[in-house]
């Protein structure tokens, strides 16, 4: 019984320390061996731990594999297409490499492998073909090395997997588009990070150097945060497009119950509320074929499975993790706040980091939506603009406000209203979903990067690109808005038929 | 007296311990009740005496990446002869001749 006295004057006063385990040591799945593991709470034996990640795993994958999610499974598992995995070399990944190849690509062992034979159907491979693809960062990432040739070793050690190397500059790079199948793109445009309409400019020569233009893209990044959210949505580009060209129907990712907690907090904290579900499960298609039939099925089959278990799988395993770099923008990004915070609740709290997972799988935006954002190519909310400028202060001519904010001194003001028949310089603005404008203008009192002042001439990456070059950067087809302030005759005139003359 | 174990670091927690994975070393028996006091109360060895002796004997940078508060930094994991050690009392489990103690990072990416 735990006693809460004064502990100056009473030496059994001391609250009894709480397990972190319920009642008894024993395993409670079998109930006959003495616990090894405590996962929130519940105690596992080494035998049952196994098996209960398999389960786990397993659970969470398979009633995504047939075309029609969720649906029977009785005549076995038919994906459409083939299996891409993403690997960064980091626990999760390394955890779901061997989860993937014990599951779906190891012969059976034990009773099942008697049963009819090696070659009884029941033996064949859910996926014909499985692609691992690894994306080097190193070159976006200054004082970091290529480990391209560790993350090779670490896969072919299986030995029934394609290893497909990419580089993040890839996303610049012509000769990749192409090669996943994108359309070679007219012409290209630089954009304006420095002005909130992100006015575009056409790119009379286009750099053949992706590297530069990967890093012009970053260096132009307006804090800290900014930098790794655009690389994560480059990265899942690159495996989505890639995924694509490969014909495959499932990318899966070694996301855990802890990493995905702590990619929806951040990217609810940064604005990407409305893809909440997306950012668990997607389902995708390059943009230039929506409405085919064939799409990428985006899979976390580990989110049921924290890092504390992955990395008992990996010791007891013995899996060696080649390790990953961090790129959460330094201490003081949101992405490294939040994983902080996450990581210190799932030690004291651990049932408080599945709940956050759980809560976040309930959610859905009130209104759908038929539009889709050029960067992220996730499902962008409309009039989003509309309502930010609603909300937002958007000049300083107001006599109160003739000073800006001292984080915003050095930056330059929205343009001046030019003559009425003036036609605006194309916009990306209309085209981003609330989280890419905020990642790509939304600037902060501390952090900013030393040359994001200066971004005016920003490279976009290759779908981007692609996209606008296919008419989006001038589309005369669809309405045009343009806000200006009117004056009061103006007003007057535009209503003048409806008005009742003064009698 | 003194007591003799085996200590391993796992998920990248080995580069900051001179990139060396598995470690031989030996501890006292009983040590001062608070670390690094020098008073007559004693206490069995137990797992964050060990944690504190690591730090001051075998760790070589960033103590931040793997202390905190007293105890390993949050995202460890502590195995203590292949069992976890909420299991066993985490910091206060008193160590015995032979023990192995597993410190494992979660953090090592994901």
């Amino acid at each position: 019984m735990a006693s809460c006295g004064n502990p100056a004057t009473e030496q059994d006063a001391l609250m009894l320390r709480r397990t972190k385990f319920d009642k008894t040591r024993v395993c409670i799945k079998c109930r006959t061996n003495p616990g090894n593991v405590v996962i929130r709470h519940a105690v596992y034996c080494k035998e049952c731990f196994f098996p209960m990640m398999s389960t786990k795993f397993r659970r969470t994958l398979e009633p995504s594999i047939n075309a029609i999610p969720n649906g029977p499974r009785k005549k076995g598992l038919k994906p459409a297409g083939n299996l891409f995995l993403g690997f960064s070399g980091g626990l999760g990944s390394t955890v779901l490499l061997d989860l993937v190849s014990q599951c779906y690509f190891s012969n059976p062992t034990g009773e099942d492998a008697a049963k009819g034979g090696t070659d009884h159907p029941r033996n064949a491979s859910v996926w014909k073909k499985a692609t691992v693809c690894y994306v080097e960062m190193c070159n976006a990432l200054p004082g970091t090395r290529d480990r391209t040739d560790e993350m090779r070793a670490a896969v072919e050690h299986y030995g029934h997997f394609d290893f497909l190397p990419l580089r993040i500059e890839n996303a610049f790079d012509d000769a990749w588009w192409q090669k996943v199948g994108g359309q070679r793109p007219e012409s290209h445009f630089n954009v304006d990070l420095a002005n909130e309409e992100l006015f575009m400019s056409a790119q009379p020569s286009p750099s053949s150097d992706s590297v530069a233009s990967l890093r012009a893209y970053i260096s132009s990044l307006p804090t800290q945060t900014a930098v790794p959210t655009a690389i994560q949505t480059l990265i899942r580009l690159l495996l989505l497009h890639t995924a694509w060209s490969t014909e495959s129907s499932h990318l899966v990712l070694g996301t855990s119950l802890t990493s995905l907690s702590v990619s929806l907090i951040s990217s609810i904290s940064q604005g990407g509320g409305f893809v909440v579900r997306e950012e668990a499960e997607e389902e995708w298609q390059p943009t230039v074929h929506v409405g085919s039939k064939r799409t990428v099925r985006v899979n976390r089959p580990l989110r049921d499975i924290g890092m504390k278990e992955c990395a008992v799988w990996a010791w007891w395993h013995g899996l060696q993790v080649v390790g990953k770099e961090s790129f959460l923008g330094g201490k003081q990004g949101i992405g490294a706040l939040t994983k902080n915070f996450i990581v210190g609740l799932e030690r004291d709290y651990p049932s408080t980091v599945s709940t956050i997972a759980r809560t976040c799988g309930k959610l859905a935006p009130k209104d759908g939506s038929d539009t889709t954002c050029i960067l992220c190519e996730r499902p962008a909310q409309l009039g989003v603009q509309e309502w930010k400028a609603r909300i937002s202060i958007r000049s300083f001519d107001e006599p109160a406000l003739a000073s800006p904010p001292p984080h915003l001194q050095n930056v330059p003001s929205l343009p001046v209203p030019g003559p009425p028949d003036a036609a605006p310089p194309a916009s990306l603005t209309p085209r981003l979903c609330y989280a890419c404008h905020t990642t790509l203008t939304s600037r902060s009192s501390r952090g900013s990067t030393s040359s994001s002042l200066h971004a005016n001439s920003t490279p976009l990456p290759m779908w981007v690109v692609s996209d606008l070059g296919q008419g989006g950067a001038h589309d005369h087809d669809s309405e045009q808005w343009r806000t200006r302030k009117m004056q009061e005759r103006d007003m007057k005139e535009s209503i003048a038929e409806f008005l009742l003359p003064d009698s | 007296m003194s007591l003799s174990l085996k200590v391993e670091f796992s998920g990248g927690l080995e580069l900051l311990f001179s990139n060396q994975r598995s470690h031989k070393l030996s501890v006292p028996a009983l040590v001062p009740k608070t670390y690094g006091e020098t008073s007559s109360e004693t206490k069995p060895a137990d797992i964050t005496f060990l944690i504190h002796h690591l730090r001051d004997n075998l760790l070589k940078e960033r103590v931040e990446l793997f202390m905190e508060n007293g105890t390993v930094r949050p995202g460890i994991l502590v195995l203590v002869n292949d069992t976890d050690w909420e299991l066993e009392g985490e910091g206060e489990y008193p160590l015995k001749e032979g023990d192995e103690i597993v410190f494992i990072s979660t953090l090592h990416g994901g």
